[in-house]
């Protein structure tokens, strides 16, 4: 059974996520303020964390700052804020996904069932990737696509598996940038742009509405199986 | 006579007509001490004590009163000491010489120590001139209105007797007050205006009485500020023109000062305003926001548990549902327009790709979409053009949300994206009724093109404000084969240039 922290000023909020987790079978610990938020983190040791940015004895952003260096529990970000950098600034603190409320209860589930999925550590153990018709050989480093090889460039296949090993989780332009092109390309958007639409063009069905390479518009990137 | 001098200083010469007097009294004087040394002195050096006498009265009295004294010394001379005494008879020759001598020298040192006198004068008065000059520049540099700029150039300029200024300065629109003290011969002209619009100085003497009316242009180094008026005499003006240039320079400059003062705080005040009104909205879509989450997360769970309640209770619980969720696309699109309306729309603009953004747009309409077939045509190789993708996907998602809840279900509906010269067209076309004729549908809060279906009519008004924006347009028409489409436009630029990878495949 998991153990879910939840640190969430607002009581109704906290009532309608605890029910849904428990429904999920979980475990939910209740936190109103970050300093509770941090003690029960230290305390219970959560397999994920639920946050939202806006506390009223400080900023999310500083309960991820004094979580990550001792704990890589997952976080899952929840915000009020309409505005794209807040969510880049959690994400580059080292959140790992977020819902901008209000949010359905399915969309916190499958949310949720990610994080978790990947605590568990299932992910990665064959080094052979699927997703639709595309097979990635992380040992060989190569790809095919319904049996035929694929020819992906350096950065292409680095910009792909960078994606792929962190399924489920928000990469920030600036993390990818930084990841593949180097320090300097931080503000170099268009070359992510382009490169991200030859990736889709060569592995989704529809690179119009692609269904792996999910783009977090203003925030950065996603991939899902 | 009025004096001319706009700072008199401590003069130590004696002036008006009773000088003259003054020059016999001691001219007499001398003869008389003259007369008593006769006895001992040699009649020639006593022409030196003439000498010193003049040389004494060029200093202090000027120049007139030297040009007597130089003659009434030679006369007196040859009458109480030139043999023979008590007349101008000359006896010896040789005395023509000294008469001659004593005269030359007496008009040449007097002529110099005159000018000498009134050199220093000259100069005296300019340090004075200076010296307020510069308290008067110190003075403006500390004003902080300009009510004071003018009451420190009037009372400078007061100081010249006979002169009265007034500082005229235009109305927003550029006009200045009619001069008040203008004489009634000008008619309808308005010196001061003219001034101010040509830039020049403009003189009006009084045809009566030896009065000018002067405007000086406050000419700053960006535009005219103003008029200086002066009010003054003749022979006034005549001497002190390049001091009211000089003014009139010092004050515009202040004026000048004071605008970019009023700027920066004008600046100031609505970079102020509309962080408020930031906050404002910051705090407001937040606190809407927290009951709403907690609205829809409760609605659902009662929907949830509902399934295993009776019908009525579980059909209850949908309808909570719906009615909550449009309460959330109605609020967003609330705070979305508040936010747009608050002024300049800070764009985060950077190169992006239309089909990622169309594509992103379809991913978060997708619920709205699935009862009808959805059609993307993008032409290939689109370039990649420079906008803020979240307010262009908001665009998208308006658009495709809008056409998916005014046409029938099944009814197709096609996204295409097209180059066109310098621009690129996103096109949302459907198969529905099409857009209602007549009506500005883009204002805000006009109700979209089907009766019953939901919305605050703000989605196109956004979309509007968000494309106009980044400097396209928006347009809605009706396709004569049936349907409505929405087309915006993005003007194309240059995208910036990449550094192409190179590589060699490995075999």
């Amino acid at each position: 059974m998991s153990t879910i922290l939840l640190v969430e000023d607002d009581p109704q909020i906290r009532r309608f996520v605890r029910l849904a987790l428990q429904g999920e079978d979980c475990q939910v610990q209740e936190a109103g303020d970050l300093t509770t938020g941090l003690a029960a983190a230290g305390e219970y040791r959560p397999d994920l964390v639920i946050l939202d940015l806006g506390l009223p004895d400080g900023d999310g952003l500083n309960f991820i700052s004094e979580l990550r260096p001792w704990a890589d529990t997952p976080i899952l970000v929840l915000s009020a804020r309409n505005l794209e950098m807040d969510k880049v600034a959690a994400l580059d603190a080292g959140a790992d996904d977020y819902l901008v409320k209000p949010f359905g209860l399915a969309e916190l589930l499958a949310r949720v069932r990610a994080q978790l999925r990947h605590r568990a550590g299932r992910e990665l153990a064959d080094p052979q990737v699927r997703f639709g018709e595309v097979i990635v050989d992380l040992a060989r480093r190569q790809v095919s696509r319904a049996g035929e090889p694929l020819h992906l460039t350096p950065i292409e296949y680095r910009l792909l598996t960078l994606l792929l090993t962190r399924p489920d989780r928000v990469l920030t332009q600036r993390q990818i940038l930084q990841e593949i092109w180097g320090a300097g390309h931080g503000a170099d958007g268009h070359y992510l742009r382009v490169y991200v639409g030859r990736l889709r063009h060569k592995l989704e069905v529809d690179p119009t509405q692609p269904r792996h390479l999910l783009t977090e518009t203003g925030v950065g990137y996603r991939f899902v199986f | 006579m009025k004096s001319r001098q706009l700072f008199p200083i401590d003069r130590r010469r004696v002036r008006g007509p009773y000088r003259y007097g003054l020059t016999l009294f001691v001219c007499l004087a001398t003869a008389i001490i003259a007369k008593w040394l006769t006895a001992q002195v040699d009649p020639v050096n006593l022409a030196m004590l003439f000498l010193l006498a003049v040389f004494f009265i060029a200093l202090y009295l000027g120049w007139g009163p030297a040009l007597l004294a130089s003659f009434l010394s030679v006369a007196l001379f040859d009458f109480f000491l030139v043999p023979p005494h008590l007349s101008f008879a000359v006896a010896d020759v040789q005395y023509l010489i000294t008469f001659a001598v004593m005269l030359t020298v007496a008009l040449i040192t007097s002529r110099l120590a005159s000018r000498i006198v009134q050199q220093r004068i000259e100069a005296l008065e300019r340090a004075s001139r200076t010296q307020a000059l510069y308290e008067m520049a110190r003075e403006l540099a500390g004003t902080m209105a300009v009510s004071q700029v003018a009451e420190i150039t009037n009372r400078f300029l007061s100081r010249i007797p006979g002169v009265h200024s007034r500082l005229l300065l235009p109305d927003p629109s550029g006009g200045l007050p009619v001069a008040a003290t203008a004489p009634a011969h000008l008619g309808p002209r308005n010196p001061a205006q003219e001034s101010y619009s040509l830039g020049e100085v403009i003189e009006v003497p009084d045809p009566v009485g030896d009065r000018t009316l002067i405007y000086l242009p406050l000419a700053a180094p960006n535009r005219v500020r103003g008029v200086l008026e002066v009010d003054t005499d003749v022979a006034t003006l005549a001497s002190e023109r390049p001091l009211l240039q000089t003014i009139a320079t010092l004050t515009a400059i202040a004026v000048e000062r004071l605008h970019y003062v009023e700027v920066a705080q004008a600046t100031q005040v609505q970079i102020e305003g509309e962080r408020l009104r930031n906050s404002v909205l910051s705090s407001l879509s937040h606190d809407l926001r927290t009951p709403l989450t907690a609205l829809v997360g409760l609605t659902d769970t009662l929907v949830v548990a509902g399934e295993s309640l009776p019908p009525i209770h579980h059909e209850t619980a949908l309808a909570l549902r719906e009615q909550a969720e449009k309460l959330v696309g109605m609020v967003s699109n609330l705070l979305d327009l508040a936010r747009l309306n608050a002024g300049r729309l800070a764009l985060c603009k950077e190169w992006q790709s239309l089909e990622e953004v169309v594509g992103a747009a379809i991913k978060l309409l997708r619920p709205a979409l699935t009862r009808h077939p959805l059609r993307v045509n993008l032409e290939p190789d689109l370039p990649l053009v420079e906008f803020d993708a979240i307010l262009i996907e908001r665009v998208i998602g308006n658009l495709l949300d809008n056409a998916a809840k005014h046409t029938p279900p099944g009814t197709a509906i096609t996204i295409s994206g097209a180059q066109d010269g310098r621009e690129a067209w996103i096109s949302i076309c459907d198969r529905g009724p099409g857009f209602p004729a007549n009506v500005d549908i883009l204002a805000s809060f006009v109700r979209g093109r089907t009766a019953g279906a939901s919305g605050t009519g703000l989605g196109l008004a956004i979309c509007d404000a968000i494309v106009e924006a980044h400097g396209g347009r928006l347009c809605l028409e009706n396709l004569p084969e049936g349907g409505g489409c929405a087309r915006f436009s993005l003007p194309l630029g240059t995208p910036p240039a990449m550094d192409e990878e190179v590589w060699e495949e490995a075999p």
